[in-house]
């Protein structure tokens, strides 16, 4: 791709910037929501839990089957239960989509790692990989493709958009624009006349009176365009989708959660301990087993509200292979913010959410995929333990 | 026999065994000759990446990358250097030694951070080195984007097999130098290694670059092999397989490697052939591995492994299987589901690589390895 310096100069479409990094805050929080997991996993076990993107992956097909089992899926085109409208289903979808993810949680600890505790740290490796593997291509066997059509439009109710207007056009924009789109659909209906009154079908074989029209038609299409540029250089809105808004929010409300479970409770503490010294944790009394289940339920619950929320309010389509693209980002983050660091794993989330969206807002969206890595690089040259991670000094 | 004459000697083996190979692969026809050549650049990258992951101990999940780069950079240099359609060997020469330079400055560049970074660090900025390329070139219209990049096709097996042979006694001769040591030394305790006056910062990018241009040598003959790549033929699921291959092997073991390779290449390819299965009957299978493998765990564990006890156990698991397999048939979603094995194979791969940790996490072979001496030593009388 040749360089162009006006990409980077005079290209950028400024004004839509705040929108671009509201959008990517949006993303972020679900990137952060699903980092939560490796990173609380790597914090007690020291293990990268490569099969966390596959529970997220259930966590869609677990809401995809609840709202086809609600009788959204049997209405194609047709009335939508009265109850869809409620938030009530989204609710049911959320509970039940955590409540199965920690359950899957559990048996991929329960089977998969824990045999492998005391072995090398590969071992495990490559049995995670394995599970991922097998969740990815077992699950092909059995689950459906999600259709094109989403479970988006019938279960949301939010669809639309909330926007503020932080400066409205001026009213002489406004009229400027109103007469243009005026002109414009005045000239439409002259030539749509002379074209009638010639007795021709097209638009192209005309007489000179209709030639004259047609110039004129085209010059108000041109003012029409100009003035609607104006209005939208002056406009300055921030719209975000309610089902993105509602996703932040819940984000936001679940890692409060987490939190106050990690900080203030005695559940937290043990994992605290765990994660600070497996070993001491043992002797001091703890149950080593029971708080590494705990971990991995609610790692895994938070990898399954995301994949409900992604697979809901995105409207993305659902695959056995949706959890490698998704996992391997939330993965990025987690490592970007400093592996087994929970406020780290927000931070890495959200700063791969920006960056992604600043991304495709400065026109290089075929790179989007990449620029996590990008950016993982970059900080991790500088500060090899990630952001708010500190690097460990090695003794001997 | 003096030193020369072992290595001539040596020599005249691996020429003759490539060439050997190569008319047994085409004797066998166009479908066998194909994935004989596959083997051996999957034998290479295996050991190749044994050199940097299980000899060294820098651990590199992104190996996929420098197979992409020797691939396409022998594309290009056919292109856009050679300007040539047809095939020659000049070409093909000019095109490994490309690939293998090209292969090693990428291995030199992603080298230099594990020089800061270690363990799950490196290992995912490998991994992110090897997505950002495959973007890159999924980018840029001189190697084909998305479409894939084509260059002239020959099916040169000797030569395959013959840079396989090459990885191998590069591999296997270090080991038996001091130099071999110095690497050993690096992935047991890189501290201790450098307080004992090991240049750390040069093993770990010798590692780097010999592993990696043997990786990008396979790549160009990859390239010649199929006549036509895509950035997708690179993806991680390639870097986890050849990883699954060193760790399945041993880690550290060069013959593991090799018969690792051979083994996990073609037991996928054996079941692409294969008939239609009910989904059910897989599912029985699948229950009845899982109690089989936790029980063989659970006697080796205690330390009383027998095979008469063993045996009562796998009855119960055959029930147990059966039971939940015929229950797994009264759901609706799953009664009557037929798999053609092709789909089935990503499942047996996978659970292959879970019963293995789970019964023998350190490889097929550990840290040892197989060769002339294992059998022509005597055995030790034990205690």
């Amino acid at each position: 791709m040749p360089f162009e310096p006006s990409i980077l100069m005079a290209g950028l479409d400024w004004p839509a910037l705040p929108q671009q990094l509201i959008n990517g805050l949006m993303f972020g929080a679900i990137y952060a929501l699903i980092a939560l997991g490796y990173t609380m996993v790597y914090g007690v076990l020291r293990l990268i839990n490569f099969a966390h993107g596959e529970v997220f992956m259930i966590g869609a097909y677990v809401a995809l089957f609840l709202s086809w089992q609600m009788g959204f899926y049997q209405s194609p085109g047709g009335a939508a239960p009265a109850y869809a409208t409620s938030a009530l289903p989204i609710i049911l979808m959320l509970v039940l989509s955590m409540v199965v993810c920690a359950g899957i949680g559990i048996a991929i600890e329960r089977f998969a790692y824990r045999p492998m505790r005391n072995q090398p740290r590969i071992a495990s490796l490559i049995t995670a990989i394995g599970v991922s593997l097998l969740l990815q291509y077992g699950g092909a066997l059995v689950l459906p493709v999600s259709p094109p059509r989403s479970i988006r439009e019938e279960v949301n109710p939010y669809v639309g958009q909330a926007s503020v207007d932080l400066i409205k056009p001026s009213a002489q924009q406004l009229s400027a624009l109103d007469s243009a789109t005026k002109l414009d659909k005045e000239m439409a209906t002259k030539l749509a006349d002379q074209v009638k009154r010639e007795g021709v079908s097209s638009e192209f074989d005309l007489s000179a009176e209709g030639q004259k029209v047609r110039n004129a038609r085209f010059d108000a299409a041109d003012a029409l365009r100009k003035a609607q540029e104006d209005a939208a250089k002056s406009r300055y809105t921030l719209a975000v989708p309610k089902g993105q808004l509602i996703m932040f929010i819940t984000t936001v409300v679940l890692m409060m959660i987490l939190r106050h479970l990690v900080l203030f409770t005695p559940v937290g503490r043990q994992m605290r301990a765990v994660a600070h010294d497996f070993d001491s944790a043992a002797l001091m009394g703890i149950n080593v087993d029971k708080i590494i289940t705990i971990t991995f339920v609610i790692g895994s619950a938070l990898a399954g509200a995301g994949g409900m929320m992604c697979a809901t309010f995105l409207g993305t389509s659902i695959t056995t292979f949706l959890g490698v693209e998704w996992g391997i980002k939330a993965f990025v983050a987690a490592v970007l913010g400093g592996i087994g660091n929970i406020p780290g794993a927000v931070l890495g989330g959200l700063l791969i959410g920006l960056a992604e969206n600043i991304t495709v807002w400065a026109g290089f969206s075929q790179y989007q995929r990449a620029i996590a890595f990008v950016v993982l690089i970059a900080v991790l040259l500088f500060k090899p333990g990630g952001i708010l991670g500190s690097a460990k000094v090695e003794k001997v | 026999m003096n030193f020369w004459g072992i290595r001539l000697g040596s020599i005249g083996v691996a020429v003759a065994g490539a060439i050997l190979v190569g008319l047994i692969g085409h004797a066998m026809g166009t479908t066998a000759e194909r994935l004989i050549g596959l083997a051996g650049l999957y034998i290479t990258l295996a050991v190749s990446l044994n050199l940097i992951n299980g000899i060294t101990g820098q651990f590199s999940i992104g190996h996929a990358a420098f197979y992409q780069v020797g691939a396409y950079s022998a594309g290009a240099f056919a292109m856009y250097v050679a300007k040539t359609q047809t095939y020659s060997i000049p070409l093909l020469l000019g095109s490994i030694v490309v690939g293998g330079i090209a292969a090693a400055i990428a291995g030199f560049v992603i080298g230099l951070p594990s020089l800061r970074l270690r363990g799950d660090y490196l290992a995912v900025v490998t991994l992110g080195f090897g997505e950002i390329l495959r973007i890159i070139i999924q980018n840029t219209p001189e190697l084909g984007k998305s479409y894939g990049m084509s260059a002239p096709a020959l099916r040169s097996l000797p030569l395959i097999w013959l840079l396989a042979f090459l990885c191998i006694a590069v591999c296997r001769n270090l080991l038996k130098t001091t130099h071999g040591l110095t690497f050993l030394s690096v992935r047991e305790d890189e501290v201790a290694a450098s307080a004992m006056g090991v240049n750390v910062t040069k093993v770990k990018v010798a590692a780097f670059v010999i592993g990696s241009a043997f990786a990008g040598m396979a790549g160009a003959l990859l390239m010649h092999l199929e006549g036509f790549v895509t950035p997708t033929s690179f993806s991680m699921d390639l870097s986890f397989i050849v990883l699954t291959m060193v760790v399945l092997g041993g880690t550290g073991s060069i013959t593991g490697s090799v018969l690792a390779a051979i083994t996990l290449f073609l037991l996928p390819e054996l079941l692409r052939d294969g008939p239609t299965v009910p989904l059910v009957a897989v599912i029985a299978v699948l229950v009845f591995l899982g109690i089989i493998v936790g029980m063989i765990k659970k006697l080796i564990d205690d330390h009383k492994f027998s095979y008469a006890a063993l045996a009562p156990k796998a009855g119960i698991a055959l029930v147990a299987a059966v039971v939940l397999g015929f229950g797994s048939s009264l759901l609706p979603a799953l009664n009557g589901v037929q798999v053609p094995s092709a789909n089935l194979r990503m499942v047996i791969f996978p659970v292959v690589l879970i019963v293995m940790m789970l019964l023998r996490p350190q490889g097929i072979f550990g840290h040892r390895e197989i060769g002339l001496a294992t059998f022509l030593r005597k055995r030790e009388v034990s205690a």
